[in-house]
């Protein structure tokens, strides 16, 4: 961990968090997430200006939505994920859109694939799907083989080669 | 005048990919736009969690079309960080000869493909040719012209021979003594100076707030480079510089990654000379068959400078030998969406694929 990295982790003592140091530069933070927009906005603040990525992993096996948010700060070079776990079964989770407006299209992208509203964002058309009437295929419980046969069914048809050859040679009419 | 709605795309000679965007116009000027991807969502991060983790490195690169090797490269610097790998000194200058002969084959192609929209012929035929002496280089390498499925999981697929080293030198020297020839055709032509000088200006604090990595933020006047902000591979070890213009502008952002081409030919001879001799070039993440090999638990983000910016992978495993959950930062994201909506609006439709051309707006990894 780097000094200004751990002079950060410090400030964030106050929300409690649960630190993970992954490499040197590559810091953890999970937070409830009630706590969560207070640690971004914080960070925010402290260089981590950059939202480098926002992306979500079904947990199935707890029931447990995990949101990470990716932060990156072009002055010292670190990096800080912030995340959190929301119940699987009602995700709702608050937009971040207020502080990095490209929030807006990462929470579509993870409304669409894993189902999670998020209260304040208004726009949540489908953005990568077109007519989709499944569950959100990104969750773990989604089989996108039994999905694509039951809506495209294999065709019924047996193909005659002996008839078909008699009729390229020309000695049958087809 | 009333406003009437166009389409751009899904097909136009001036993106790479199919990508759409709805423009409502009044006379000839954009009043609002909306960006439509999807025409390309081939469902990687799905199709990536029910393949083996050495499985994945021939699906990938197909993430992004115009430049495959970062995907490869993330990818496995993803993995190896995860299993705490030690990779053979030898394969990361590999790795690193290699993205950098990527992206001087990417900004071949993007600096020649800023004639498509503008109307500058030439250009592209240019382009393209000298294009296609780097991935002759790839050929002799990996055996494939685009896809090259040669950076894998604990190092490159195989060493790099004599014969091959040669042809590099040989090839850096050829386009090092066509540069001045590019100069003189494209950045000294008065068709590109009126449609780019000036145009589609993006300041320092909208590019900051929008999240644009790459030439787009250093056109504005920051130095801001993955490369040296947070080296990874040996891009501590080598001396160069990045590029920057003060203007902003349309033009900087094309004669940003012009500048780049010779700071990675630099790049490519110092690692040559600095590269040890071996043979191995590979370890294996665990022990037993490509198929069975497991990664401990964990997860990690690794981001790389790709030719158009910040391009990064998030991998989570859960100890077995499929990724649990594998998400992709395009490095085109923030522009391609949030950048049409908000700053296409006051420009002129013949702009838009200014925009789309010199932001380097991928559609292929913002679908995936």
């Amino acid at each position: 961990m780097t000094n200004s990295m751990s002079n950060l982790v410090k400030i964030l003592e106050s929300f409690n968090p649960f630190v993970e140091e992954i490499d040197e530069k590559e810091i953890k933070i999970t937070v409830s997430p009630d706590k969560v927009v207070a640690v971004l906005e914080t960070l925010k603040a402290n260089g981590y200006s950059h939202l480098s990525l926002m992306t979500c992993v079904d947990w199935i096996d707890d029931n447990q939505l995990e949101l990470v948010y990716i932060l990156f700060s072009w002055e010292d070079g670190g990096k800080f994920l912030v995340s959190t776990r929301i119940d699987r079964s009602n995700p709702k989770f608050v937009t971040v859109k207020e502080l990095w407006p490209v929030a807006r299209f990462y929470e579509r992208e993870i409304h669409e694939f894993f189902g999670v509203e998020f209260e304040g964002n208004d726009d949540m058309k489908p953005l990568f799907l077109e007519l989709w009437d499944e569950r959100p295929p990104l969750r773990k419980d989604f089989d996108p083989r039994d999905y694509s046969r039951k809506k495209f069914p294999d065709r019924e048809y047996e193909k005659d080669v002996i008839k078909e050859a008699k009729i390229f040679r020309g000695e049958i009419n087809g | 005048m009333g406003e009437v709605k166009l389409f751009f795309g899904p097909n136009h000679p001036g993106m790479h990919g199919n990508f759409s965007v709805h423009m409502y116009v009044e006379g000839d000027v954009v009043k609002r736009a909306r960006p439509l991807p999807g025409f390309l969502h081939r469902g990687f991060e799905k199709l990536m969690e029910r393949r083996y983790w050495y499985s994945n490195i021939a699906l990938i690169p197909r993430i992004c079309v115009p430049e495959p090797d970062i995907n490869e490269a993330c990818y496995a610097m993803g993995v190896e960080k995860i299993a705490k790998l030690e990779v053979p000194e030898r394969a990361q200058w590999i790795r690193m000869i290699v993205l950098e002969l990527a992206r001087i084959a990417n900004h071949l192609m993007a600096v020649g493909g800023i004639g498509g929209p503008i109307g500058l012929y030439t250009a592209p035929q240019w382009g393209t040719a000298d294009r296609d002496r780097i991935l002759d280089i790839f050929e002799a390498l990996s055996g494939a012209r685009v896809y090259h499925m040669y950076i894998v999981i604990g190092g490159v697929r195989k060493n790099l021979t004599p014969r091959i080293e040669d042809m590099i030198w040989k090839t850096m020297d050829y386009i090092e003594s066509r540069l001045p020839d590019y100069e003189n055709l494209i950045f000294k032509n008065r068709i590109l100076h009126s449609r780019l000088k000036g145009r589609l200006i993006l300041t320092r604090e909208q590019a900051l707030e929008m999240g644009v990595t790459g030439v787009g933020l250093r056109a504005t006047g920051v130095e801001y480079d993955v490369r040296k902000v947070d080296p990874y591979l040996f891009y501590d070890k080598v001396d160069f510089e990045v590029p920057t213009a003060t203007d902003g502008d349309a033009f900087s952002r094309v004669y940003l990654k012009f500048k780049e081409i010779p700071q990675s030919i630099k790049i490519i001879r110092q690692a040559l000379e600095k590269m040890p001799q071996g043979d191995k070039v590979n370890v294996p993440v665990s022990k037993g068959s490509a198929l069975r090999r497991i990664v401990p638990k964990g997860m990690a983000y690794v981001h790389i400078e790709s030719a158009r910016g910040e391009y990064g992978f998030f991998v989570v495993s859960d100890g077995k030998n499929k990724p649990y959950r594998v998400a992709v930062r395009g490095a085109s994201y923030p522009q391609g969406l949030y950048g049409i909506e908000k700053y296409l609006p006051g420009t002129r439709i013949e702009d838009v694929p200014i925009w789309l051309a010199t932001m380097d707006v991928c559609a292929p990894e913002i679908d995936r």
